[in-house]
């Protein structure tokens, strides 16, 4: 039974609690190890340009998408798809939930690396004398170990959303205080190495911009991609924890501080990791952008264990840098379980049920990824996780496809407004210009400049919406995937192939064919039979509700929305209705109570 | 309803059945189980004493499946006959026409002989086919084309090679063994290194005979003898020379013209499989079959010769091809043959050796008949030699080989371009090499015969010996080819049978398979070739290995390579030179581990003399050279290199390093040696976005908490309208 004393609605405290957690959310690894990678493989300062300018093409006006859908349907993505894009495609957001969760898999396993390395690091076993490769080798071949580490991250992260919005903001201020005091720390001391040789060259390189690197593509789209995965835009992170945003939050200048922080600190990431590789290492750009990402647990620690000013400050300095990635992981861990959990609670199972299964199953599921498929590169004896990487190559890509969607949920509100507004003047047939003046900016009118904004978008974002945002995902789309097809030196269209093409899209259209088929019951809340028989045809489908978290005074129509009008779709709390109108025509009554 | 417990929610059969939220979750399953069923077990990990193969190799390999897949024919696990064999001669042929160049018989005109010959001459009497044969050499449309013999891409300073398969019908491994040379250099030619045995070791087993990197002497005694014939890790067996250089092809079919003819005798062939053996051969002809072509010598007693039955007499008909060559022909010493040649008699003596009908012609016109006979002597004594010869070259077949060979002249010097020649038989593990019409002779090449005999016979463990010594033969294709020609020429005597079974054609093949590639290797100066073997100059020197290269801060990256003194390279820098490429990572290499590289274009850097010394490998002082490798000091990734060496009386290429070493090329990082940029403008740009990013950051926090304010860039007309 539901506990009486529970609040039905959950929100966050205020405007800094909801920062912190989105910050929390958009920090992780990507900033930590990925971005310092990006930055020595595609020339410094080259590769600057293009991360900045999708900053503002891509991850802001994305997520401010987000925050608008999320506040406005105060449900997580599978409720947020159901109301903004129609019942028809409560898939999509099935599609942005599984693609989240599937990444946290195998996320938590590297949240288990992570802290497994601070507490080897603070225990002193990441001196100068040891012998890196051998660290990560012993440490990834052990099972027993990455489970247990795995376990850690996992059971954190579930003690920080047990309660909800209020214990996640807590924990993620926290961790996000902590985690930029330690950054600040290390960056400090890599500056101080850096200095030493007298010049400052790992500083120099991140901001020298060479021309070669800006005439090559690849900049751009990888440019383009660490700008889109670092934010987080597209994953629905932004949709979730803007459920929990106050009546009058607002959706834009928090979308800009957030990824403005995001990048801050990517920045601050980077320039400690080139400043102190720089000083030490003999060929720098080899060490920061050969190799996957186990580099980091190799090339790193041999790097700070060369700290100047003793072992103290080595020790200090390879401690900070780790726990400061825990953090950055741990946070970005708590907004991927509750983006999987907020789904199940709009659906009325209760928080510490949803909690505690969400948790069980993303510890359950990575557990291939940590112990299976364990090899050895053959060139240079590393040992790498096989199994982990071919789910990263699966899943990565898949979140631009979440991104799609969100788009596309804007483009249909959009049209439908234009319709009702043919409606409404007795027009008939598609006249262009009509279209772009009332079918283009509905969104932004109704959903983003609703008043509580404190930054008023303009027109700009709609043609990001409508040109740069197909523009940019395809021609992401097609140089991932014709690098797959045409730099493939196994056949790409081999299944078996861990690196191929074949294995993504398989495995993405049986995700997809499976959600779509399945959209059905995604709305579905309780299947009986009308004459005993289990044939589909005699079923008889009870509706799902979906439970919207509005929180006291923050009441809004959604009567307008493509899947707003649905007596099932009801605020927590609120009653729903004693009977409903089946496919037959049928009046019925239901099983359900409400919550 | 909303509290029921937790074990209920995964019942779904139970009444009422529910479609739970969990439904959600049969993508994770999903996710799970599919790449495991997909990818199959990939643990390489086990920590087991006992290696087993399949620790070591891939699948394919353990179970010797060949890399370009296709039948049980293109497998080597069922025999070619004639049809199928040239069938996929021409498939392969038209899928690499840039290196291949598919052939039936010749073309003809007026041979060196001056006899008018047509593409009927060349083929068989009865069955009416020309050899089917392949050129293969690098751009195999270029180069100068030869009206008479029908291919293009002949170039006067790459060696020629011919190898011929199938003198004698029955001996079928003998064109198996070309037909895995094929298949082979077809799909290695031109690929960067690769792993063939999937042990994670690129190119660490080449031919030799040996177990280099003791992957198969690492196994326990039972599996170390897969191919069953006595001997651990020996020459076919699993293990063994299984990780050959591509490298070494590519740069060998670019450097060579090879001529291969893998079923000589199609008629026979076709005979001995359709009518005399069936296609079964092996069961009920193991060690026995038809050996010649089908010339129709019956004479019947009655009617005048030859007689014009088209049926084939077994007892008669054929000619045996390794004994009609012209070089000495005529009887074998000590066999017999028949007394009136040509001629066959119901009971008469006819044999398996019949070396074809004895001559007719006055060649020389002088009024004599066979007064000098072809062995490199003036028989006669009237200062021409060899001019009217007594028989041989008689057949289609051999007119094939003789035309081919005399008509072939890529530097129009009037003698033969096949400096070596080889040609399969079966059986016996014998390598065998001139004189074989003359025992305890010894040719003038006899010492530098011996020492390649003896190294093809350590490559698969066969007994190499001079063919005489054997049996004596004339008339015999490696006599004529070296006895005429001056052609460095090997008979391999293949396996244990004419008719092996068909599970031994594969790793029967697999062991003869390196001998083609060396008699290619040597066929630019085979004498000079063997003088640097026996004095072991060209493996006692060596070319700087990765460790041993020091990458300056700027400029052009220095690679020595140390020569014995003596050793008379060339400078022309189309024969010596580094060959070098940079390759970059692409973005998979990056982010997915290890993959192989994408192939990119040598280039040539010249190797210029120094005053440095260095140690050769033996020991001794030694001169170095050195190559400087021109990349910009903004260029970061991997340099490939490897030298090739000519020497001035045109052996050509002496490659570094050596096929001892792995053949391959080495291979060195090269990091990012210029500056990292300007300071000033760095700082500047650091400004700009620490502006940008830290700046906004830093303004839209403020604007945050500044609740005086309206919504950042609203428009005007708004803010009225709002007030108002």
């Amino acid at each position: 039974m539901q506990s009486k004393d529970e609040p039905t609605s959950d929100e966050f405290s205020g405007r800094l609690g909801l920062i912190f957690a989105t910050i929390g959310a958009a920090i992780g690894t990507g900033n930590i190890w990925r971005f310092p990678r990006m930055v020595g493989a595609n020339g410094g300062g080259s590769f600057l340009v293009p991360w900045l300018i999708f900053l503002f093409l891509w991850s802001i006006p994305l997520i401010i998408a987000e925050f608008a859908l999320g506040k406005r349907s105060r449900t997580g993505t599978v409720g947020t798809f159901r109301i903004f894009a129609g019942k028809k495609f409560a898939w999509m957001g099935l599609w942005t939930a599984w693609i989240s969760t599937a990444i946290g898999f195998y996320y938590a396993v590297v949240t288990g690396w992570c802290i497994n390395y601070f507490q080897t690091a603070i225990r002193g076993g990441l001196g100068s004398e040891v012998d890196t490769v051998q660290v990560w080798n012993d440490f990834l071949q052990n099972w027993h170990q990455v489970v247990f580490f795995q376990l850690i991250a996992v059971v954190i992260t579930m003690a920080a959303i047990w309660k909800g919005a209020k214990a996640i903001e807590k924990v993620n201020v926290t961790l996000m205080v902590s985690l930029f005091i330690l950054l600040f720390a290390a960056l400090f001391l890599s500056f101080v190495m850096d200095l030493d040789d007298g010049s400052l060259d790992g500083f120099v390189y991140m901001f020298s911009i060479q021309p070669g690197y800006l005439s090559q593509p690849e900049t751009w789209i990888n440019g383009l991609s660490q700008s889109a995965w670092s934010c987080s835009a597209g994953m629905g992170m932004a949709i979730t924890y803007s459920v929990y945003m106050r009546k009058d939050e607002d959706t834009t200048l928090n979308a800009a501080t957030m990824c403005l922080a995001n990048n801050s600190i990517s920045i601050i990431a980077g320039l400690t990791v080139m400043m102190a590789v720089f000083s030490v290492s003999d060929d720098p750009l080899a060490a920061v952008s050969g190799g996957s990402s186990a580099i980091t647990f190799l090339v790193l620690p041999e790097v700070f264990a060369q700290a100047p000013g003793g072992p103290v400050v080595q020790l200090l300095m390879v401690t900070m840098f780790f726990l400061a990635l825990s953090f950055a992981a741990l946070t970005s861990m708590i907004s991927t379980v509750e983006l999987c959990v907020r789904n199940f609670v709009d659906h009325g199972i209760e928080r510490e049920k949803a909690v505690g299964f969400t948790t069980l199953a993303i510890f359950l599921f990575g557990l291939p990824s940590a112990g299976l498929w364990i090899l050895v590169d053959s060139d240079s004896g590393v040992a790498f996780p096989q199994f982990l990487e071919v789910q990263d190559h699966i899943w990565g890509y898949g979140l631009m496809f979440s991104g799609l969607f969100i788009a596309y949920s804007i483009w249909k509100y959009g049209w439908a407004q234009y319709r009702a507004w043919q409606d409404e003047n007795e027009i008939t047939g598609f006249n262009f210009r009509e279209y772009l003046d009332n079918g283009v900016s509905p969104f932004r009118d109704d959903f983003i400049n609703t008043g509580d904004n404190d930054w008023w978008i303009g027109r700009w974002w709609d043609y990001i919406m409508y040109l740069g945002f197909p523009l940019m995902f395809g021609v992401l789309m097609l140089s991932y995937f014709s690098d797959l097809i045409f730099n493939a030196e196994h056949n790409p269209w081999n299944p078996t192939n861990p690196d191929g093409v074949m294995i993504i899209l398989l495995f993405w259209g049986v995700t997809a064919g499976l959600f779509i088929s399945m959209n059905k019951y995604i709305l579905i809340n309780r299947v009986t039979s009308r004459n005993g028989s289990f044939w589909p045809s005699n079923w008889e489908l009870e509706p799902r509700p979906l439970y919207r978290n509005v929180p006291k005074g923050a009441e809004v129509s959604i009567k307008e929305l493509p899947g707003g009008i649905d007596p099932f779709i009801v605020e927590a709390g609120e009653t729903i209705p004693e009977t409903f109108v089946n496919e037959y025509g049928e009046t019925k009554t239901h099983t359900l109570h409400t919550q | 309803m909303a509290s029921s417990n937790y074990s209920s929610e995964f019942r779904l059969i139970s009444n009422p059945r529910r479609v739970p939220a969990i439904a959600l979750l049969l993508p994770l399953l999903l996710s799970i189980f599919a790449p495991i069923a997909l990818i199959g077990p990939a643990n390489a990990q086990e920590a087991d004493n006992e290696v087993s193969p399949e620790d070591i190799w891939s699948d394919d390999y353990l179970n010797q499946v060949f890399p370009w897949y296709g039948n049980d024919k293109l497998q080597f696990r069922e025999y070619h006959d004639y049809f199928s064999m040239k069938e996929r001669m021409q498939t392969l042929a038209d899928r690499n026409s840039e290196f291949i160049s598919f052939h039936e018989g010749l073309v003809g005109g007026v041979n060196a002989r001056g006899n008018q010959m047509g593409i009927d001459d060349y083929e068989g009497w009865f069955y009416n086919h020309a050899s089917p044969w392949l050129k293969i050499t690098g751009d195999v449309a270029g180069g100068e084309c030869n009206v008479y013999v029908g291919d293009c891409g002949n170039y006067a300073d790459r060696p020629d090679v011919m190898l011929v398969g199938n003198h004698h019908a029955r001996e079928w491994m003998s064109y198996e063994v070309p037909m895995m040379f094929i298949e082979t250099v077809v799909y290695y030619y031109g690929m960067a290194g690769v792993d063939n045995d999937g042990d994670g070791l690129v190119d660490e087993d080449g031919w030799d005979g040996i177990d280099n990197d003791g992957d198969c002497l690492s196994l326990n005694s039972s599996n170390q003898d897969s191919n069953g014939d006595g001997v651990a890790c020996g020459p076919g067996d699993l293990g063994v020379d299984e990780d050959f250089s591509e490298q070494f092809i590519t740069d060998m079919i670019n450097t060579r013209e090879i001529y291969i003819i893998p079923m000589l005798n199609v008629d026979g062939n076709r005979y001995d499989r359709e009518e005399y053996c069936g296609e079964s051969a092996w069961e009920n002809c193991r060690t026995s079959g038809w050996r010649k072509n089908l010339r129709d010598n019956t004479v019947t007693g009655v009617t005048p010769i030859p007689d014009v039955d088209e049926e084939v007499d077994e007892g008669c008909d054929g000619v045996d091809l390794n004994r009609n060559f012209q070089f000495e022909w005529g009887a074998p010493l000590g066999a017999t043959g028949p007394l009136f040649p040509g001629m066959c008699y119901a009971s008469g003596p006819n044999n398996d050796v019949y070396n074809g009908p004895v001559d007719t012609v006055d060649q020389d016109e002088d009024g004599k008949l066979n007064e000098d006979h072809v062995d490199g002597k003036d028989d006669d004594a009237d200062g021409l030699i060899d001019e009217d010869w007594m028989g041989g070259n008689s057949e289609p077949e051999t007119k094939f080989i003789q035309d081919l060979t005399e008509m072939n002249d890529d530097d129009g010097d009037g003698a033969s371009e096949f400096k070596v020649s080889l040609t399969w038989h079966s059986f016996s593990e014998l390598v065998l090499w001139p004189w074989g019409h003359c025992t305890n002779c010894y040719s003038p090449d006899d010492e530098y015969l011996v020492y390649h005999g003896q190294v093809m016979g350590d490559m698969t463990n066969y007994a190499p010996m001079q063919s005489s010594d054997l049996y004596p033969t004339t008339g015999d294709f490696c006599d004529w080819h070296y006895g005429v020609h001056n052609s460095y020429c090997y008979t391999i005597e293949i396996g244990n049978a004419f008719h092996e079974y068909p599970e031994d054609i594969a790793h029967t093949a697999v062991r003869n398979l390196g001998v083609p590639f060396y008699m290619i290797e040597i066929a630019d100066d085979p004498r000079y070739r063997a003088i640097v073997g026996i004095e072991n100059t060209t493996s006692s020197q060596w070319l700087a290995s990765p460790d041993e290269i020091h990458v300056p801060k700027n400029g052009d990256i220095p690679i020595g390579l140390c020569l014995d003194t003596t050793f008379p390279f060339t400078t022309d820098i189309n024969r010596t030179h580094l060959m070098w490429r940079l390759v970059e990572p692409t973005r998979q290499q990056d982010d997915f581990g290890p993959t192989e590289w994408i192939a990119v274009e040598w280039e040539k850097s010249a190797f210029v003399e120094s005053a440095a010394t260095c140690i050769l490998l033996d020991g001794s002082n030694g001169t170095i050279v050195e190559a400087g490798i021109p990349v910009p000091d903004t260029s970061v990734g991997k340099i490939h290199y490897k030298a090739m060496l000519g020497t001035t009386n045109g052996a050509f290429p002496f490659t570094y390093p050596t096929l001892e070493e792995g053949g391959n090329y080495y291979e060195i990082s090269i990091p990012y040696r210029a500056g990292f940029g300007s300071t000033i403008l760095s700082l500047m740009m650091f400004a700009f976005i620490a502006t940008m990013v830290w700046g906004g950051l830093g303004y839209t926090l403020k604007e945050m908490f500044n609740d005086d304010r309206d919504a950042l860039g609203l428009p005007a007309e708004m803010r009225t309208k709002g007030d108002s």
